[in-house]
């Protein structure tokens, strides 16, 4: 009985498809609106991201040894910073949606869905920008000689990591806007918590894998594999390690549908509540 | 049959207060739970909105819903909309659905009028293609063609609200939902909006309005539902839902005797108002009566100290507040020797030349010697006139009609007397609202 409210819901939201579309555009719109450097902000952020993590771990301190980064840091940084910026803003967008859109919630009726996707839709329009400009930063080490870039087949395979990242995205999204609705706390608890997911997602600093109960405990998280996979796919140009990221792929379908069944049988009552 | 809206058993509870506002309550009330404390839900902590409501509309018919401020109306458009979820009890809409709760809901300020109008259609449910389409005529009905690239944060309430009824106009849903969302622009606008409204219906759009104006409710709707306290009262042709909302309205401020208006005025003066009552022939007082009636008016009063020079004035008012009739003493050369303790003051009306509707009495008094005004009351007291829906302005007066048909002199044979004239009660129209 599940499978047919969702799939009936799956076909209702592809009727608002264009809300879903305008919604996002609005987003994307007024983000950028009353801003000098406009879009370019999609590339300016996890640039300058990029640049201060390579300045504090090559310059500042030098770790370089101790992280063990087997390419040029600041390829390391920008290739983690990328899909991590997607996922993070995506979120932070999901907490609110449901709030920060009140008067729609209460005055108009479509699929609650719509919010928490047009948030990670259109954070995808920033991540789409700055993986273009990813190829750019290739060429410059591949000039300089810090690395060698031989894309390849695994290259294809991209869209599956990018796919497994959504679904992961909107199942934590859904949920996230879901429980901020209910109780304000999630978002300062989302805030803080964000952060430190950065530094166990292999962002900026790799996770220890050598077989410590720290390391067992890391491995639980989903984006490592997930981040990891970017790595593979664009810099290495090599296939994903299977066993991981067909974990994370559980992972992200499990919290897709678990979230999505929470959020549809919670939607009834967000207008009251909100 | 089938109808493309209804309710059937309609319910909704809400909750008074809210349930945890923090984790922190959540929390609290899960160790209670724990420890094996727990409290039953109680009955104070909830109320019901709506109470087993029922009701169906047929394709390209309009159904009024009206009542007292608190009545259900707002809730059983978001119920009807899919906003809210009832409790017990369903909605049935068959086809596409509008819902107007709010002008502009959803627009945002720093898009222009046109990326709007895109996103606001999309918001109700039309396709960009559809809106492309009908984006002239959305412009145009909303009169904004000067500022359609300008950011909707700089424009006007009364452009804002054009702009957002006009998307709404255009939906060309099978059922419209429409609340009190007239209330805002000016008459011209809101005219124009009825007209709308009345072009979809007659295009068989089926409709629902909730609206405090009952001169709107009555022009567009020929059925209407009365809310009391979330319970359907009446159900029927509008004329004879508007004395049962009067009712309704007179019950509700009945049970408000302290609302702070009343307060302030009673505690600040020396007069205590105990009643105004109607009446047109029998002992029970009215609050709906027909324009020919003749009305006698009772006024019972307490006053706390004696008043030598004594005047009472009572003022007849349409409900957007303008005074259509005003009854002074003073100006009569009355005035009244005012006793400590109660007192009744009657005055007789051979009739009330108004049209139908709803309208509302304020009393004034003045200590005529010392100039001092002792009493003004705000605007609760009602009065509903009935006159059969013959006029639509304010006022109606007796009246006569003729006609003369030009006559052709070449079959001037064939033809009847062309002159017909008839004593008629047929309207005279001076709307105040559109001077």
């Amino acid at each position: 009985m599940r499978a047919v409210a969702v799939t009936a819901t799956a076909s209702e939201l592809l009727r608002y498809r264009h809300l879903l579309w305008s919604l996002t555009w609005r987003d994307v719109r007024v983000r950028y609106k009353q801003s000098y450097l406009g879009v370019a902000w999609a590339v300016l952020l996890p640039l300058s991201m990029m640049l201060v993590f390579t300045f504090v771990f090559t310059r500042a301190i030098d770790a370089t040894s101790v992280l063990n980064v087997n390419m040029p840091y600041a390829l390391f940084a920008y290739t983690g910073l990328v899909p991590w910026t997607f996922f993070s803003v995506s979120l932070g967008g999901c907490v609110n949606s449901l709030v920060a859109n009140r008067n729609l919630v209460t005055k108009v009726y479509f699929p609650r869905e719509v919010f928490p996707l047009s948030c990670v839709a259109s954070s995808m329009v920033d991540f789409v920008i700055a993986m273009v400009v990813l190829v750019g930063l290739g060429a410059y080490f591949h000039v300089t000689g810090g690395w060698r870039f031989t894309p390849g087949a695994p290259l294809l395979f991209l869209p599956v990591v990018v796919s497994v990242q959504i679904m992961l995205t909107v199942g934590i999204g859904m949920i996230l806007a879901m429980a901020n609705l209910f109780y304000r706390d999630v978002r300062q608890i989302f805030g803080v918590a964000i952060q430190l997911c950065m530094f166990v997602s292999a962002v900026v600093v790799p996770v220890p894998q050598d077989g410590s109960t720290l390391s067992r405990i890391l491995a639980v998280n989903p984006m490592v594999p997930i981040i990891g996979a970017y790595r593979d796919c664009v810099v290495y140009a090599r296939w994903p390690e299977p066993g991981p990221f067909l974990y994370a792929t559980v992972v992200a379908v499990a919290l897709l549908l678990g979230g999505w069944i929470c959020f549809r049988r919670a939607a009834m009552r967000f207008a009251e509540c909100i | 049959m089938s109808y493309p809206a209804a309710a059937v058993h309609l319910s909704k509870r809400f909750r008074i207060g809210e349930a945890h506002d923090s984790l922190r309550d959540l929390l609290a009330a899960g160790f209670r739970r724990i420890l094996g404390r727990v409290e039953p839900e109680k009955e104070s902590t909830s109320f019901w909105a709506l109470r087993d409501v029922s009701f169906s509309v047929a394709q390209g018919d309009a159904l009024g819903i009206i009542g007292p401020n608190g009545a259900g109306k707002s809730t059983i458009l978001r119920l009807l909309a899919g906003i809210l979820h009832p409790d017990h009890g369903e909605v049935r809409i068959r086809g596409r659905l509008a819902a107007l709760i709010e002008v502009g809901a959803g627009f945002h300020g720093d898009l222009t009028g046109r990326e709007n109008i895109f996103l606001n259609g999309a918001i109700l449910g039309m396709s960009r293609a559809e809106i492309r389409a009908k984006l002239d005529d959305i412009v145009e009905f909303a009169g904004i063609e000067r500022f359609l690239d300008m950011p909707v944060k700089r424009y006007s309430s009364g452009m804002y609200a054009r702009l957002g009824f006009s998307i709404a106009a255009h939906v060309d849903p099978d059922v419209l939902l429409v609340d009190e969302v007239l209330s805002v622009g000016d008459a011209v606008f809101r005219l124009r909006c009825m007209e709308r409204m009345r072009a979809l219906v007659d295009a068989g759009t089926t409709l629902i309005f909730v609206t405090h104006n009952l001169d709107q409710m009555q022009a567009i709707c020929p059925r209407a539902l009365v809310l009391e306290s979330g319970t359907a009262v009446f159900e029927g042709p509008s004329r004879d839902a508007v004395g049962h909302y009067m009712q309704a309205v007179s019950r509700a401020y009945a049970d408000r005797p302290t609302d702070s208006d009343a307060k302030t005025a009673r505690e600040s003066s020396l007069v205590e108002v105990e009643h105004l009552r109607f009446f047109t022939g029998g002992d029970e007082p009215v609050v709906w009566m027909r324009s020919r009636d003749s009305v006698r008016a009772e006024l019972a009063f307490r006053l706390r100290r004696p008043v030598e020079r004594l005047v009472v004035e009572l003022n007849l008012r349409a409900s957007a507040g303008e005074n259509l009739l005003s009854f002074n003493s003073g100006r009569d050369d009355r005035e009244f020797h005012g006793m400590p303790g109660a007192q009744t003051l009657t005055l007789a009306l051979p009739s009330l030349p108004l049209s139908g509707g709803q309208y509302f009495w304020n009393i004034r008094m003045w200590d005529a010697q010392s100039g001092e005004t002792i009493l003004d009351t705000p605007l609760k007291y009602p009065m509903v006139i009935d006159d059969e829906g013959r006029a639509t302005g304010r006022l109606t007066i007796d009246r006569t009609w003729g006609f003369v048909s030009p006559v052709s002199k070449t079959d001037r044979g064939g033809m009847m007397p062309a002159t017909r004239s008839c004593a008629a009660t047929e309207d005279v129209d001076e709307d105040l609202l559109l001077r």
